[in-house]
C-alpha cells in the first residue's frame, strides 16, 4: 500500500526550496510564531497521527451507480426539499416507472398507491421497502402505510429506489423494485431543528434534537401531522411521531447503533357512497412502534461484520356498527323479512395486531482491488392476529429464513461483473432460490452498459394466502343453519409465489452537464397471483350461505410480459440551474386469458415527471415539479382516470441571523387547479397551497 | 499576495548572515556528539518502531559511532542526558516540551511534533533555531495539493476548512493551489456549529474537501460527520494521515516512522561534528502515499497503481523545484 520515498539528491535540493518556504513562514508572519495560546500548545502528535474511527467501511460503501447490478435512482435531500413535498410516497413520482395515487380508499387502503409498472392494488405489495434496513411491508396485504412510518422527511438523507427485482440482496418481495429509505446519522445534524407546514388540509409540526455525550451521538424527533385529506372523503389522518436514533462509538472498529419509533393516532375510515350500511364513517385508531438495534464490527480494513435486531408491533382498532337492518331485509326480502332478525344492527370488531422479529447478519468483504463480497443470512417472525380477516381469534405465525450472497469482480476497470442468490424458506411456499447476475461495461469513465438478467419471487400474503373474512348474521329463524354469512374471502391456501423473470440492456452516460441513465426492459411474470371468485365453498354448519357475492380466494392464474424504456436525465443547465427529468413507456401485455380485467391498463403506459430548480442567490431558490401521468385502471379499487398533468411550484428564501438559521418557503401543488382524478373516480385533487418554515437553532 | 520566490531569496541571504553571525559570536563550539537519546513521550508502536528504524538506518548508513539511548518519559521523570554530547531526538510533544527544559545549549530535534505545537515550545522555552528544530509533521501543502492533481487530474476547486489554530494559513493555501492550477475554497470553523453547515456548503461548491490539520475541524469526534457527509456528496476527502484514509478518506501523504527516521537520521549525522549548528525546523523530506481503495471505487474514481501516484508526485516536486528557479 506504501511506497518508501527513495533517495533523490535532486528532490533533497528540491527540499532545500521547501524548507525555505517554511521557515517564511516561520519568520515572516510572527504570528505564526506568535499565535500562542493554549488551544495551539495542546496540539498534540495524536491530532494528526493519532487513531479516527473506521466511518466508511466496505459495509457502508455502495457501489457506483456505474457498477451496479440494477438501475438505481437516488433521490437526495436536496431533491426531496426543492420538490416541496409533504407526505414521503410523493417522491416517487420523480422515480421513472413509478406510478402514485392518492388514494381515499377502503379498508387499510386509505393510503397512497405506490407502485412500479402497475400490476398491483391499492396495497401495492409487490414492492420491498426499508426503513435504515428494516423491513417495513405489511404481511397482512404486502404494501406500506406510508403515513403510518415512525418518519420525519426532515430526518431522510436519502432514498435509493431500485428499479427491478433484487431479491438477490433483498429477499423475497423485492419483486418490481426495492426502496431503501435511508435517514441522516445522527452526528449529521446537530442542534435544534424546528419544521412546521400550515396549508389547504394540512397542519404539522416536527421539533429535533440531536446532540452528543461522549461516544454517543443521538438524535429524536418528535412530530404531530393533521391531514384533512380530500374532499368528499372520510380520509383524515392524525398523527403523533417519535423517532430516536443513536449510534455509540464502542472504540475504532465497533460501534452500536439503536432506533426506535412510535406513532399513534386516528384514521377516517369508510365512506358513506361506497357503504351506507355496514362499514359506515368511523374513526379508527392506530398505534405502532419499533425497537431496533445493531452492532457494526470492522474486521479490516476490506472487511465488516454487521448484526441487526429489531421488532416492530403495528395494531390498528376498528369497529363498526351497521344501520339497523331490518328495514333492508324487508326491501330485499319481502316485507316481514326484517322481523326475523336477531338484532336491529351488527357490530364488526376488525382490530389487527402485526407484530416481526428479525435478526440478520451480513459478512462484507474485499478480496484484493478487484472483488467484493458480501453474504449472511437472517431468520424471521411475523405473528398476526386478525380475527375479522383470519375468521380465528388464534395469532398466526409466519417463519421466513434466508440466506444471501453476492458478488462483485471488476475483472478489468472496464468490465464488472455481478452475481448474486438468496435462498429462503418460508411458512407459505417452502424453499425457493432467487439468482441473478449482470454485466457492467465501460468503454470510457464517462459510459457504462448494463446487460442484466434478474429473478425474484413473491410470497403470497395473509390476504391471499389466509383470508377467511365473513360477516355473520344472526336471525331468529327455525332450523339449524338460522346465521346469514356473507363470506367475503375465503383463501384455498397452497399459493405458489408469483415469479419475475426481469431482463434488460441499461446504459449510462455523461456528457458534460448532463448525465443519463436510461434502460430498456423485458420481464416475464408468471404463476401471477389473483384473488378470483370460490365456487366450491362449503357453507360450515350452522349458517346459511348469502348468495351473489364474490367469496375472494387467493390463486395463481395468468401471466404477462411487461416490455418498456425508462430514462433518467439530470442536467445541471446553468451553475444555478438544475433539471431531473424522468420518462418511462411500461406496456403490459397479457400471455394467459385469465390475466384479463385491467393488468394492462393497470400502469399509466407513459409517466413524464421533471423538477426544474433555481437558485437566484444564497438566499433564494425556486423549483417547478411536472407530473404527468396517462390515463390508467388500478387494480383493486382503482377505476379508469385520465391523463393527469400536475404543476407544483415552490418558491423559498433561506434566513441567517447568527444563532437563528432557517428557510420559509410556500408551495402551490396542483398550480392550474386541474380537478382531476387519480387512482379512482372517488378521489378528485385541486389546488393545494402550503406554507413551510424550518428553523434551526 | 507575497511573492515567495523574492522572499526566499531574501531569506537565504539573511540566513547566510544569521548563519555568520552565529558562527562569529558563539562563545565556544560545543562538542561533537558522542551519541544520540531519544526521548519517548509514551512507549507506542509509532515511536519504538522509529527507534529501531532509526538505528537502522545509523548501520545502514555505516554510521556506528553514534550510540543510540532511548528514555521513556513514562517511566522516567528526569530526563538524564549528556547535554553537551548529545543530540536529543523528541519524539511528540510531550518528550519536546521535556526536552525544552534541558541545558540551552543541548541540541534538540523534535520529531511527531505538530508545527502549532513546536511554534508554542520554541517561544516559551526562548530557544534558538539552530539548538531546537525539529521535523513537524506538517506536510508540505503543495505536496498535499500534489496528491489533489495526481489523483484527481480534473479536479479544479479544492475546498478547505481552517479552524482557530490554521487559519492563519489561508493566504499560503490559495497561492499553493494556484501554482497547482486548483481554486481554493476557504471556510473558517470558527465554533463547532458551524462545522457542519460550513462543510455542506464547501461540498456543494468544490470538487473535494483537502483536509488541513487543526484539531478544532478534524479530530476523533468529527471524523464520522465529516466523512459521512463527504461520502453523502459524492465528493472525495484527501486527508493528512494514515489513519484518516482508512477511516474513509481517499488519500494522503504522509510520512511513516521510516520516512521520518531517515529523515532525522540524515540531520543527526551531518550536525555531528557540528552540534551547535541543527538545520532549521523542517517539513518531512520522505514521504508515503496512501489511497483507499474500496472509497476510490465506490466514488467511481479510476486510480493508478500507489507506486505509479507516488512517482507522479516525484515528478510533481522536481518540476515545482525547477520552476521555482
Amino acid at each position: 500500500m506504501t511506497q518508501t520515498a527513495l533517495d533523490i539528491t535532486k528532490q533533497v535540493n528540491a527540499m532545500k526550496k521547501r524548507i525555505l518556504l517554511l521557515i517564511v513562514l516561520f519568520a515572516i508572519h510572527p504570528q505564526f510564531a506568535l499565535a500562542e495560546d493554549d488551544s495551539v500548545s495542546q496540539v498534540s502528535e495524536d491530532d494528526y497521527i493519532g487513531d479516527v474511527p473506521r466511518v466508511l467501511t466496505v459495509s457502508r460503501l455502495s457501489q457506483p451507480l456505474s457498477d451496479a447490478p440494477s438501475a438505481v435512482t437516488v433521490i437526495d435531500r436536496e431533491t426531496i426539499r426543492a420538490s416541496g413535498i409533504v407526505d414521503l410516497p410523493e417522491i416517487f413520482r420523480l422515480v421513472p416507472g413509478f406510478y402514485v395515487g392518492v388514494n381515499a380508499g377502503y379498508f387499510h387502503s386509505t393510503n397512497h398507491a405506490v407502485s412500479y409498472h402497475g400490476m398491483t392494488s391499492a396495497y401495492s405489495g409487490a414492492m420491498q421497502v426499508l426503513v435504515n434496513g428494516r423491513s417495513v411491508y405489511s404481511p397482512l396485504y404486502g404494501g406500506v402505510q406510508w403515513s403510518e412510518l415512525p418518519l420525519a422527511i426532515v430526518d431522510i438523507e436519502r432514498i435509493e429506489v431500485t428499479r427491478g427485482p433484487n431479491a438477490a440482496s433483498y429477499g423475497a418481495n423485492s419483486y418490481f423494485g426495492v426502496i431503501n429509505i435511508i435517514t441522516q446519522h445522527p452526528s449529521e445534524a446537530k442542534g435544534n431543528t424546528v419544521v412546521a407546514t400550515h396549508g389547504d388540509g394540512r397542519n404539522e409540526a416536527f421539533y429535533r434534537h440531536a446532540g452528543k455525550v461522549q461516544d454517543l451521538t443521538y438524535r429524536f424527533t418528535t412530530g404531530y401531522r393533521e391531514d384533512d385529506g380530500l374532499d368528499h372523503r372520510n380520509d383524515f389522518k392524525r398523527t403523533r411521531m417519535l423517532n430516536a436514533q443513536a449510534d455509540y462509538q464502542i472504540d475504532i472498529s465497533n460501534n452500536l447503533e439503536f432506533e426506535f419509533g412510535l406513532t399513534d393516532g386516528a384514521r377516517g375510515e369508510g365512506n358513506i357512497n361506497e357503504d351506507a350500511v355496514v362499514f359506515l364513517p368511523r374513526t379508527k385508531q392506530i398505534d405502532n412502534h419499533y425497537e431496533l438495534a445493531r452492532w457494526r464490527h470492522n474486521i479490516s480494513d476490506t472487511s465488516d461484520f454487521s448484526l441487526q435486531a429489531y421488532h416492530s408491533f403495528d395494531r390498528s382498532d376498528d369497529k363498526t356498527t351497521s344501520v339497523n337492518l331490518r328495514p333492508i331485509a324487508d326491501a330485499l326480502l319481502g316485507a316481514g323479512a326484517g322481523a326475523f332478525l336477531l338484532n336491529d344492527t351488527i357490530t364488526i370488531k376488525n382490530p389487527v395486531e402485526t407484530e416481526r422479529y428479525d435478526l440478520e447478519a451480513q459478512h462484507n468483504f474485499a478480496i484484493g482491488n478487484a472483488i467484493r463480497m458480501v453474504w449472511g443470512g437472517s431468520i424471521r417472525r411475523d405473528s398476526m392476529y386478525a380475527p375479522h380477516y383470519l375468521g380465528t381469534k388464534r395469532t398466526d405465525y409466519f417463519d421466513l429464513q434466508r440466506l444471501f450472497g453476492h458478488v462483485e469482480w471488476r475483472t478489468y476497470e472496464k468490465l464488472v461483473l455481478n452475481a448474486g442468490a438468496m435462498m429462503e424458506h418460508n411458512d407459505f411456499t417452502g424453499t425457493d432460490i432467487s439468482p441473478r447476475a449482470s454485466i457492467n461495461f465501460k468503454p470510457s469513465p464517462s459510459h457504462a452498459f448494463r446487460l442484466g438478467i434478474s429473478t425474484a419471487l413473491r410470497t403470497p400474503n395473509y390476504l391471499e394466502e389466509k383470508f377467511n373474512r365473513s360477516i355473520a348474521i344472526p336471525t331468529t329463524l327455525p332450523g339449524p343453519n338460522n346465521t346469514l354469512l356473507l363470506q367475503l374471502y375465503a383463501d384455498k391456501g397452497n399459493v405458489d409465489p408469483e415469479q419475475i423473470i426481469s431482463r434488460e440492456i441499461g446504459y449510462l452516460g455523461n456528457f458534460g452537464n448532463l448525465s443519463l441513465d436510461t434502460r430498456l426492459f423485458h420481464d416475464t411474470i408468471t404463476d401471477h397471483i389473483r384473488l378470483r371468485d370460490r365456487t366450491d365453498f362449503v357453507t360450515p354448519p350452522g349458517f346459511t350461505l348469502i348468495t351473489g357475492v364474490d367469496i375472494n380466494s387467493g390463486t395463481n392464474e395468468g401471466s404477462a410480459n411487461v416490455d418498456g424504456f425508462e430514462a433518467q436525465a439530470k442536467w445541471q443547465l446553468a451553475s444555478k440551474t438544475n433539471l431531473l427529468f424522468n420518462y418511462a413507456y411500461v406496456h403490459i401485455r397479457e400471455t394467459q386469458e385469465e390475466l384479463k380485467r385491467n393488468y394492462i391498463d393497470s400502469m399509466p403506459r407513459s409517466t413524464v415527471s421533471a423538477l426544474l430548480t433555481h437558485r437566484f442567490d444564497s438566499n433564494w431558490d425556486a423549483s417547478f415539479a411536472y407530473y404527468q401521468t396517462s390515463e390508467t385502471t388500478q387494480l383493486g379499487d382503482g377505476d379508469p382516470v385520465d391523463l393527469i398533468r400536475k404543476c407544483d411550484i415552490r418558491l423559498a428564501r433561506k434566513f441567517n441571523s447568527g444563532r437563528w438559521n432557517g428557510e420559509v418557503s410556500g408551495v402551490i401543488e396542483n398550480l392550474f387547479n386541474d380537478h382531476y382524478q387519480e387512482f379512482a373516480d372517488y378521489n378528485t385533487l385541486d389546488r393545494r397551497a402550503r406554507i413551510n418554515l424550518r428553523l434551526d437553532f | 499576495m507575497i511573492n515567495s520566490n523574492a522572499i526566499s531569496k531574501f531569506f537565504l541571504n539573511k540566513l547566510a548572515c544569521y548563519t555568520l553571525i552565529i558562527i562569529l559570536f558563539l562563545p565556544a563550539w560545543a562538542q561533537a556528539y558522542t551519541g544520540v537519546t531519544i526521548v519517548l513521550s509514551a512507549p507506542t508502536t509509532t515511536n519504538l518502531e522509529f527507534v529501531e528504524n532509526f538505528k537502522m538506518e545509523l548501520i545502514a548508513t555505516k554510521n556506528h559511532n553514534l550510540k543510540v539511548k532511548v528514555i521513556d518519559l513514562q517511566e522516567t521523570e528526569k530526563l538524564v542526558v549528556a547535554e553537551n554530547s548529545e543530540l536529543v531526538i523528541a519524539l511528540g510533544v510531550k518528550a519536546l516540551t521535556a526536552a525544552s527544559k534541558l541545558k540551552h545549549t543541548t541540541p534538540v530535534l523534535g520529531v511527531f511534533t505538530p508545527m502549532p505545537a513546536f511554534n508554542s515550545l520554541l517561544e516559551k522555552s526562548k530557544r534558538d533555531l539552530d539548538i531546537f528544530s525539529a521535523i513537524v509533521l506538517d506536510q508540505p501543502y503543495w505536496r498535499q495539493i500534489s496528491l489533489v492533481r495526481a489523483i484527481l487530474p480534473g479536479a479544479k476547486k479544492v475546498g478547505i476548512l481552517l479552524g482557530s489554530t490554521s487559519s492563519q494559513n489561508s493566504e499560503f493555501l490559495i497561492e499553493e493551489g494556484e501554482k497547482g492550477g486548483l481554486s481554493v475554497e476557504i471556510e473558517n470553523v470558527n465554533q463547532e456549529s458551524e462545522l457542519i453547515p460550513k462543510l455542506k456548503k464547501s461540498l456543494e461548491n468544490n470538487d473535494l474537501l483537502l483536509a488541513i490539520p487543526d484539531p478544532a475541524v478534524y479530530n476523533r469526534e468529527t471524523a464520522q460527520p465529516i466523512l459521512l457527509t463527504s461520502y453523502r456528496y459524492l465528493k472525495p476527502v484527501f486527508g493528512y494521515s494514515q489513519s484518516y484514509v482508512r477511516a474513509g478518506a481517499l488519500a494522503a501523504v504522509y510520512s511513516n516512522t521510516k520516512d521520518l527516521a531517515k529523515q532525522a537520521a540524515e540531520i543527526a549525522i551531518k550536525t555531528q561534528l557540528a552540534p551547535g549548528l541543527l538545520p532549521p525546523p523542517q517539513a518531512p523530506k520522505y514521504f508515503s502515499v496512501q489511497v483507499n481503495h474500496q472509497v476510490a471505487r465506490s466514488l467511481n474514481i479510476p486510480i493508478m497503481e500507489d507506486d505509479e501516484i507516488y512517482k507522479r508526485l516525484l515528478q510533481f516536486e522536481m518540476m515545482q523545484h525547477v520552476e521555482a528557479r
